[in-house]
C-alpha cells in the first residue's frame, strides 16, 4: 500500500510538472530550450506571447475561441434548459421516448456528422462563418447538456411549483422566477461543460472553417505546427501558443475544480 | 393533435387524475406546456444533429465527391470499404484502443481508486490526476514530439541513468503504442474520479464490519468496493466506447506533425474519416467517408448493447 501511494504521489507530481514545465518553457528562447529542456528561464522571453499572439494569429483565434464558446454555450443551455425541464416533469408515453431521443445522441461519434454538417451549412454559405460554428457546437452540445439537466431538474422538488401556480403564476414566469432560480447551480455546471467542449473541440472547427480571422484557437495551432515544421520549430513561440489553449482551462478548473469534476461524474453514475 | 391525444390516453393508461379535475393544474401546466418547452431544442437537435444521421447514412451509398453528380453505388461502398487496407488497418485500431486501452484505463483507475481511498490529500490528488481530461489532445500530441525526439528530453534523462540505447519513440512502428499510452494517462484520472464519486456513497461501516472480518484492502475491494460500484463502472464501460472511438486530434498531432498526415499505422476511424472527405491532394470521396463513419456508429451501437447485457447485474441494496 505504501509503494502504491508512493507511485501515485510520482504520478501527481510528473503532471504538475509538466503543467510548470510548459509554462516556464513558454517564457524561453528556442535554441535555450532545445540545449537545456529543463533549464529555467533565466532570461525572460515575453516576447513569445507577443509573436503568439500577433505573427502566430493565436491573438485573433483566441478571441474566437472565446466567442465561440460563449455564445454557443449560452445558447445550448438556453434551448436545453426548458426542454430538460419538461422531460423531467411530464412522465408521459412521448416524454420518455423523447428522453430517450436525446440521450441516444451520446452515442454518436462526431465524425459521423462531420460530412452532412460540411455539406448542409456549404449550401447554405455557412462554412468559414462562426456562426456556423456557433450553430454546429450548439446541435453537438443538445444530446448532452439536455441529459445533464433532465437529471437535475428532476431533483427539484415540485412543490416549488405547485405554490407558484397556486399564486397565479404562469408557467414561463413560474420556469423562469421559480425554477431557474433553484436549478441556478445545475444551469452553470452545464454551461461550464459545454464552455470546456467548444473550446477544446477541434475536429469541426479544423474542417468548417480555415480563414486566419474565422479560425479557434485548435486550428490555429494546428496551422502554427504545420507551418513551423516547413521553417524550423520556433519552440518557444509555439509553447506560448500551448498556454494560450492551457490558461483559461487552468484557470477554470482551479476556480471551479469541484463542480466540474461534480458535473462530469456525478451525474453519470446516475 | 395527434400527439395530443397520445398524451392524454398515456395519462389516464398511468391512472392518473384526468386532467381537469382541479387536482392538478400543475400537471395541466406542465402539458400545455410541453411543446412550447421541448420545441425548440427538439428543432435544433433534429435539424443539426438527426438529420445529419440520415444523410450520412444516405451519402454512404453514393459515390461522391463533394460537386459533381452523385452516382449510386449502394452497398457495394462498404465492401469497397472492407476491402480498404488503410481502413481495416484503421479499424484494427479503433478496437485496440477501445479493448486494450480501455482495459488498462480500467485496472488503472480502479486500482487508483483502491490506492485513493485510503490516502491522504485525496482529493487534490484526484484533482491532479483529473486535469489532463479538460486539455486539448493536441497539446499532448505536441509536447510529446518534443519530449520524445531522438536529442530531446527524456532521451537526454535516459542518458544520464545510462540507457545508451533509448527507444525510437517517436518512430511509425512506436507512434500507435505511443499515442495510446498517451490516451490512457489522460484518460485515467477521468474514470477514477467518476468511480470515485461512486464509491464514496459506499458507507463506510461496510468496510469497518470486513475489516473487523480481517478481510485485507484487496479482498476489502474485491467483495465490497467493486460489487457496490459495479453499476457506475459499466456506465463508464459505455462512455469509454463512444469517446474512445471519437479520438481525433491526438492522433492528428502526436509527435507535432500536422503538415503531413500521420502515418496509416495511427489511424483510428475518425482519422480515416477526415483524410477520406477532406483530403489535401486528392479528390474528397464522401460516400466512402460517410460509410466508414456509419461502420463506427454501427460499432459503437453495438458494443454498448453487448456491454450492457454483459454487465447487468441484480442490483446490490445498500
Amino acid at each position: 500500500m505504501r509503494i502504491a501511494r508512493a507511485v501515485v504521489w510520482v504520478v501527481v507530481a510528473a503532471d504538475l510538472l509538466l503543467i510548470l514545465w510548459v509554462f516556464l518553457t513558454s517564457l524561453r528562447g528556442s535554441s535555450d530550450i532545445f540545449a537545456h529542456p529543463f533549464g529555467l528561464p533565466t532570461d525572460p522571453q515575453p516576447g513569445n506571447y507577443g509573436r503568439a499572439l500577433n505573427e502566430g494569429g493565436f491573438g485573433r483565434a483566441a478571441l474566437n475561441s472565446v466567442l465561440v464558446a460563449t455564445v454557443s454555450s449560452v445558447a445550448a443551455v438556453a434551448l436545453a434548459a426548458p426542454a430538460a425541464y419538461v422531460l423531467a416533469r411530464r412522465r408521459t408515453r412521448t416524454s420518455s421516448a423523447l428522453t430517450m431521443t436525446f440521450a441516444m445522441g451520446l452515442g454518436v461519434p462526431g465524425q459521423v456528422l462531420v460530412v452532412p454538417l460540411f455539406i448542409g451549412l456549404a449550401q447554405v454559405d455557412l462554412t468559414d462563418s462562426l456562426f456556423g460554428l456557433i450553430l454546429v457546437y450548439v446541435g453537438l452540445a443538445m444530446p448532452f447538456t439536455v441529459y445533464l439537466l433532465t437529471g437535475f431538474f428532476s431533483g427539484v422538488p415540485a412543490v416549488l411549483e405547485e405554490a407558484a401556480t397556486l399564486d397565479g403564476a404562469g408557467p414561463l414566469r413560474t420556469f423562469l422566477q421559480v425554477i431557474v432560480p433553484v436549478a441556478r447551480g445545475g444551469l452553470i455546471t452545464a454551461f461550464l461543460l459545454q464552455v470546456i467542449g467548444a473550446w477544446n473541440e477541434t475536429l469541426f472547427a479544423l474542417v468548417l472553417n480555415h480563414s486566419e480571422n474565422k479560425i479557434t484557437l485548435p486550428v490555429s495551432l494546428a496551422d502554427f505546427v504545420a507551418t513551423e515544421q516547413l521553417n524550423g520549430m520556433d519552440w518557444g513561440t509555439m509553447f506560448a501558443g500551448v498556454c494560450l489553449i492551457l490558461a483559461p482551462m487552468l484557470a477554470l478548473f482551479s476556480w471551479l475544480g469541484t463542480r466540474i469534476i461534480q458535473g462530469m461524474t456525478v451525474g453519470i453514475g446516475k | 393533435m395527434a400527439t395530443a391525444l397520445q398524451d392524454r390516453t398515456a395519462v389516464r393508461r398511468e391512472g392518473r387524475p384526468p386532467a381537469g379535475s382541479g387536482a392538478a393544474p400543475l400537471e395541466r401546466q406542465h402539458r400545455r406546456i410541453f411543446w412550447p418547452f421541448a420545441g425548440p431544442a427538439l428543432l435544433v437537435y433534429a435539424v443539426l444533429f438527426l438529420a445529419p444521421i440520415g444523410y450520412a447514412a444516405w451519402t454512404s451509398l453514393y459515390k461522391w465527391d463533394g460537386m459533381g453528380a452523385k452516382q449510386w453505388r449502394g452497398l457495394h461502398n462498404y465492401q469497397v470499404l472492407f476491402g480498404d487496407p488503410a481502413f481495416r488497418t484503421s479499424l484494427l485500431n479503433t478496437l485496440e484502443i477501445l479493448v486494450v486501452g480501455g482495459a488498462i484505463t480500467f485496472a488503472i483507475s480502479l486500482a487508483l481508486t483502491l490506492v485513493l481511498r485510503e490516502m491522504r490529500a485525496r482529493l487534490f490528488a484526484r484533482s491532479v490526476l483529473f486535469f489532463p481530461c479538460l486539455v486539448n489532445a493536441m497539446v499532448f500530441g505536441i509536447a510529446a514530439g518534443f519530449l520524445f525526439s531522438p536529442d530531446g528530453p527524456v532521451n537526454t534523462v535516459l542518458h544520464w541513468l545510462g540507457v545508451a540505447a533509448p527507444p525510437k519513440w517517436l518512430a511509425t512502428d512506436n507512434l500507435f503504442p505511443m499515442i495510446v499510452a498517451t490516451l490512457v494517462w489522460t484518460a485515467t484520472g477521468y474514470y477514477t474520479a467518476i468511480i470515485m464519486a461512486a464509491v464514496d456513497q459506499i458507507p463506510e461501516y461496510l468496510y469497518e464490519a470486513a475489516e473487523l472480518d480481517g478481510a485485507s484492502a484487496f479482498q476489502r475491494f474485491r467483495h465490497v468496493t467493486l460489487p457496490l460500484a459495479w453499476d457506475v463502472i459499466s456506465v463508464c464501460a459505455v462512455l469509454w466506447t463512444v469517446s474512445s472511438v471519437k479520438i481525433f486530434e491526438l492522433i492528428l498531432m502526436y509527435g507535432g506533425s500536422s503538415s503531413n498526415q500521420p502515418p496509416v499505422s495511427t489511424w483510428n476511424t475518425a482519422m480515416y474519416v477526415y483524410t477520406e472527405a477532406f483530403p489535401q491532394t486528392s479528390a474528397p470521396q464522401l460516400g466512402m467517408a460517410t460509410a466508414a463513419a456509419l461502420v463506427s456508429l454501427v460499432m459503437v451501437g453495438v458494443i454498448t448493447l453487448a456491454l450492457r447485457r454483459l454487465m447487468r447485474r441484480t442490483a446490490v441494496e445498500y
